[in-house]
């Protein structure tokens, strides 16, 4: 017979931010079945709303201690950071839905309801610290992203886009499914505190910590981990698991687009902080565990390094803004991967920051990139040529989250990288700075160009539209790019206090 | 925690950002109010410094006047920190003049707009910060506040190769701009502070504890990082490449702002933020700056002498007048320091002047093809005699200003302790016999001769111009003939700097 008990009731609690989004998801599936795609607007307002509301209860619960529901759900201020981050990320997205002009589907309620089921997945996907949960809040997210890329369903570059991410999702699903059974079969558990020996974290039946997994089949073990990497490695674009992110970027809807590059991207870093940051640096991780630790360190190094590199050469080449977008964010994951690779809490910090900063400089060139599309259909350096007269807010605007993108102070993204550099020095880790700063020389490049063509090419003959809503989205986000450029205290004492999944050395 | 004395000098830096935001929100039709508000801000920053200049600033005490202190990021321990000494006040003081004189000399730049000004002001806001930050992120940050302005400036309003040119200048300081960010974060986590007063301490002490980069030890490394950062902007040789295409390229006022202003930044970067913080280094490879110095004032001279562009000729004077910089200090005696420092306020009026003078003729002729023109003497006498004026200053003609400063800077490397420095000394009076050849050589060329018949109705200079030039060429002879003006106001912190050098003085 089954009873709430005060257990459950508590659990429940914990979890009400996740309880509304479902909510509010199901609630605009009937809307929509309802109104049969005549209330477009009023089921956006509802998403909105929803998302305010979750957001809400996120920032009421920032204080509270960390705590478990349900023996499964982390809720702690580490989840709490990416999932206000998702909240601020789907709702630019819906709004980016709203304004896109060429958005004409008449499927418009399954789009918000997929973004939030996104969502849903992406809050159990960086508030677990089990290893089942975490793989299932992946898969979620992915199915409803398959969808999303392939939303405009007449058009063979958006099915190509979904098609192609189903396989390269489908495969490293697959990948990453089987590290977790190798590890599970090694330890006997799901949880990563356990697996890490962390004293008092007991699992059910007869477990073994990964130390001693490691001394008695080291070859299982690190296949484990290569294949677990592998599959977040597809999830935030890491080379060599990076290919479908070009085509996906440039065929799915730019709304959709925004969503993948930013709230996606950031979703595969909570995990993969949390399962890096938990497993090998909690406090009270077993020595053995954590030296371990520090030679998969050793991996992300070259992954981050190769990543980079790669993003960084193959965005000179593009002649699509999309696609150099695209290049630009695998580019990104190799420079946020430099935190991890620190493997202490300064670095997570700076991994976090970057994110933070990610957070404002590519939604504004994404929303940039959505405006001109609007204006132009196409996607090319060449049709931004002289639109910095047409449209100066808006240009300048991407000015500035060029140079945020780039690094260059003034701006958010500058602290993102300085902090990332400061870990990564303050453990010697000197070769992968110098591949960072020259990866920054090699992205002007191609960030200029922009502007090249915004202000130094002659224009073209069309004209931009006005656009009130869009331009002053983009100038809020190029205002946040500069304020926190400049006072950066906020952002950073955020960032620091959500690392809390850390043992302080 | 230094003590905050005056906010005079956030006033001088910043009143030309008001300016920037008052440009911003003028109407972009009413040029001549624009204009009339950039007079404005840049003619009461010129006040204010002439009034330090004069009235409140100290002459006798090397300590850092006017100080103004506040936190800025206290977790990082980040703080707004500026001042000013002997050194810095000269070229705070040239620069709120370049600027007040580029407002109207901006006249004759085609297809000038709204933008042109606001980033003209904003340039100026990065110029003033970097001479007066006494806090190394600061100065970083302002260095590269620079950037941007500079580029957009060259490359919109510059001439037909102004893309090329704008990214080249572009890409070589990021390139070093990145280096001093590796350096300063380097020392930050060695020992603790941006404070560049500090750092300077501490080096001097030797308490640099950093590791090792490349095969250098930490101070050697840290040494050339930096100076590759300043010596691409001076530029030396061989750095240089970017200044004759950034020159000629640049529209007039933005080619006087460059010589008469930027390259300083390099000089003055290299005497108060990277010799004597790491003055051991910087004493083992004295003699190597010496020779790089002759090299580019004798490669500087043969490579200027080849020219028939007027305005390359003027570029390629600039790398060679900058080379005596770069010897004096090198020398480590105080006669060639502070002939250096002399010489860098010297080359700041005379090239500016040169520009300036390129600019009138140009404006004109529409080219600037030195075997074109002849006799203009003739049609323009009054312009001929100031452009004489502004070309015996470069020459170095006793009872100039060039002279007393390249005197000293020779003699002072005569005396040095290193006695190689006399072989250099005569190497370097080579470039000298050059200069003259290139600078007479090039007046005759065009003032001299039978008068083209095109020329013959040219406009003699007018008010406007000598409104801009006027000044300059009254500071060249008065600094010839009355060098204490400048000298009195550095001897203490020359003296100072030469005793952080470890020399006996």
């Amino acid at each position: 017979m089954f009873a709430l008990t005060d257990l459950h009731l508590e659990g429940f609690r914990l979890l009400s931010p996740e309880i509304t989004l479902v909510t509010v998801s199901l609630v605009i599936l009937v809307m929509d079945l309802l109104g049969r795609g005549r209330n477009m607007t009023a089921i956006a307002l509802v998403s909105l709303g929803g998302l305010a509301l979750t957001a809400f209860q996120l920032v009421a619960a920032f204080n509270d201690q960390p705590a478990t529901a349900f023996g499964l759900v982390a809720v702690d201020k580490f989840g709490n950071f990416f999932k206000l981050f998702t909240c601020g990320a789907l709702a630019v997205v819906i709004f980016f839905v709203m304004s896109d002009r060429r958005e004409k589907s008449t499927h418009i309620g399954e789009y918000y309801f997929l973004l939030l089921g996104a969502g849903i997945g992406i809050f159990f996907m960086v508030g677990t610290n089990n290893l089942l949960l975490l793989v299932l809040g992946l898969e979620l997210l992915s199915l409803s992203s398959y969808s999303l890329a392939g939303f405009h369903k007449g058009e063979k570059r958006s099915a190509e886009a979904a098609m192609k991410y189903i396989v390269f999702g489908g495969l490293s699903a697959g990948v990453m499914v089987y590290g977790v059974s190798l590890l599970y079969g090694l330890t006997g558990t799901l949880n990563l505190k356990v697996m890490a020996g962390v004293a008092g974290a007991v699992g059910e039946g007869h477990t073994v910590s990964l130390a001693a997994a490691v001394t008695d089949s080291p070859g299982a073990v690190a296949a484990a981990m290569v294949l677990i990497l592998g599959g977040f490695s597809y999830k935030i674009s890491v080379a060599p698991f990076h290919f479908w992110a070009p085509d996906v970027y440039e065929g799915a809807p730019t709304p959709v687009t925004t969503f993948l590059a930013v709230a996606s991207k950031a979703a595969g870093f909570g995990a993969l902080l949390r399962f890096i940051g938990v497993l090998f640096m909690s406090p009270g991780t077993q020595e053995a565990v954590a030296a371990y630790g520090l030679q998969v360190g050793q991996l992300v190094a070259v992954l981050a390094a190769v990543t980079m590199t790669i993003g960084n050469l193959a965005a000179l080449r593009q002649e699509s803004v999309k696609r150099m977008l695209a290049y630009s964010s695998v580019a990104h994951a190799g420079y946020i991967l430099v935190g991890v690779v620190a493997m202490d809490k300064a670095g997570f910090d700076a991994a976090m920051l970057y994110l933070a900063a990610y957070y404002f400089m590519n939604l504004g060139a994404f929303g940039f990139l959505l405006y001109f599309h609007g204006v132009t259909g196409k996607e090319t350096f060449e049709s931004l040529n002289g639109m910095g007269y047409r449209a100066p807010l808006i240009s300048i605007s991407m000015v500035v989250f060029l140079i945020s993108l780039t690094g260059l102070p003034p701006s958010v993204g500058f602290y993102g990288k300085m902090t990332l550099i400061y870990a990564a020095w303050d453990k010697g880790i000197n070769w992968l700075i110098i591949c960072l700063l020259i990866n920054s020389v090699i992205s002007l490049f191609y960030y200029v160009r922009v502007a090249k063509h915004l202000f130094l090419m002659k224009p073209s003959e069309e004209t931009a539209q006005p656009q009130p809503a869009m331009t002053g989205f983009l100038v809020a986000m190029a205002g946040l790019t500069v304020v926190f450029g400049l006072w950066a205290t906020p952002l950073l004492e955020w960032t620091s206090s959500s690392m809390d999944l850390l043992a302080a050395r | 925690m230094p003590e905050t004395t005056s906010t005079i000098l956030t006033w001088i830096t910043f009143i030309p950002f008001i300016g920037m935001v008052a440009v911003l929100c003028a109407p972009k039709q009413n040029l001549s109010l624009i204009k009339g508000i950039c007079g404005i801000a840049t003619f009461i920053p010129l006040v204010l410094a002439t009034q330090v200049y004069f009235g409140s600033f100290q002459k006798g005490t090397s300590e850092f006047q006017l100080v103004h202190f506040a936190e800025w990021i206290p977790l990082m321990k980040i703080n707004y920190h500026v001042g000013i000494d002997g050194l810095s006040l000269p070229l705070v003081w040239l620069t709120t003049l370049l600027l007040f004189i580029a407002i109207p000399a901006s006249e004759s730049v085609p297809r000038v707009s709204k933008g042109y000004y606001a980033l003209l002001m904003l340039l100026e806001v990065g110029i003033l910060g970097v001479f007066i930050s006494l806090d190394y992120f600061l100065f970083y940050v302002f260095w590269e506040v620079m950037l941007l302005p500079m580029y957009f400036l060259i490359g919109i309003w510059g001439g037909p190769r102004r893309e090329y040119a704008a990214i080249k200048f572009f890409l070589y300081t990021l390139a070093g701009s990145v280096l001093m960010l590796v350096a300063v974060i380097a020392m930050r986590l060695d020992t603790g502070t941006f404070s560049i007063p500090e750092l300077v301490r501490i080096g001097g002490e030797g308490g640099f504890t950093g590791p090792a980069l490349l095969g250098m030890k930490f101070t050697t490394w840290v040494f050339w990082f930096l100076y590759v950062a300043f010596a691409i902007k001076i530029p030396a040789f061989p750095f240089h490449t970017w200044l004759p295409d950034a020159h000629v390229e640049a529209p007039t006022p933005i080619s006087v702002i460059l010589a008469g202003i930027l390259l300083k930044l390099g000089g003055y970067g290299l005497i108060r933020a990277c010799f004597p913080i790491v003055p051991d280094a910087f004493t083992t490879f004295a003699f190597t700056l010496g020779v790089i110095g002759v090299i580019a004032i004798v490669y500087g001279a043969y490579v200027a002498l080849g020219q028939s562009d007027f305005k390359k000729m003027v570029a390629y004077s600039s790398v060679s007048h900058m080379g005596f910089v770069l010897l004096g200090m090198a020398a480590l005696t105080e006669w060639g320091m502070n002939g250096a420092a002399l010489q860098m306020f010297n080359h700041g009026t005379s090239s500016a002047a040169c520009f300036l003078v390129v600019g009138v003729i140009y404006d004109r002729a529409h080219h600037r093809d030195l075997n074109a023109f002849g006799g203009i003497a003739q049609s323009m006498p009054r312009y001929w005699a100031l452009s004489t004026v502004a070309f015996f200053a470069s020459l170095g003609l006793p009872g100039m200003a060039g002279f007393v400063s390249e005197f000293m800077t020779l003699v002072g490397s005569f005396q040095s302790a290193d006695t190689r420095f006399q072989i250099l000394v005569l190497i370097s009076c080579v470039g000298v016999v050059l200069t003259a050849a290139y600078i007479l050589w090039a007046l005759q060329r065009v003032f001299l001769g039978p008068l083209n018949e095109k020329y013959k109705d040219y406009k003699d200079i007018t008010a406007r111009e000598v409104f801009s030039l006027a000044p300059l060429l009254i500071l060249c002879i008065l600094l010839g003939v009355a060098p204490f003006l400048l000298l009195d106001w550095m001897d203490s912190s020359i003296v100072q700097l030469m005793r952080q050098l470890g020399s006996s003085i």
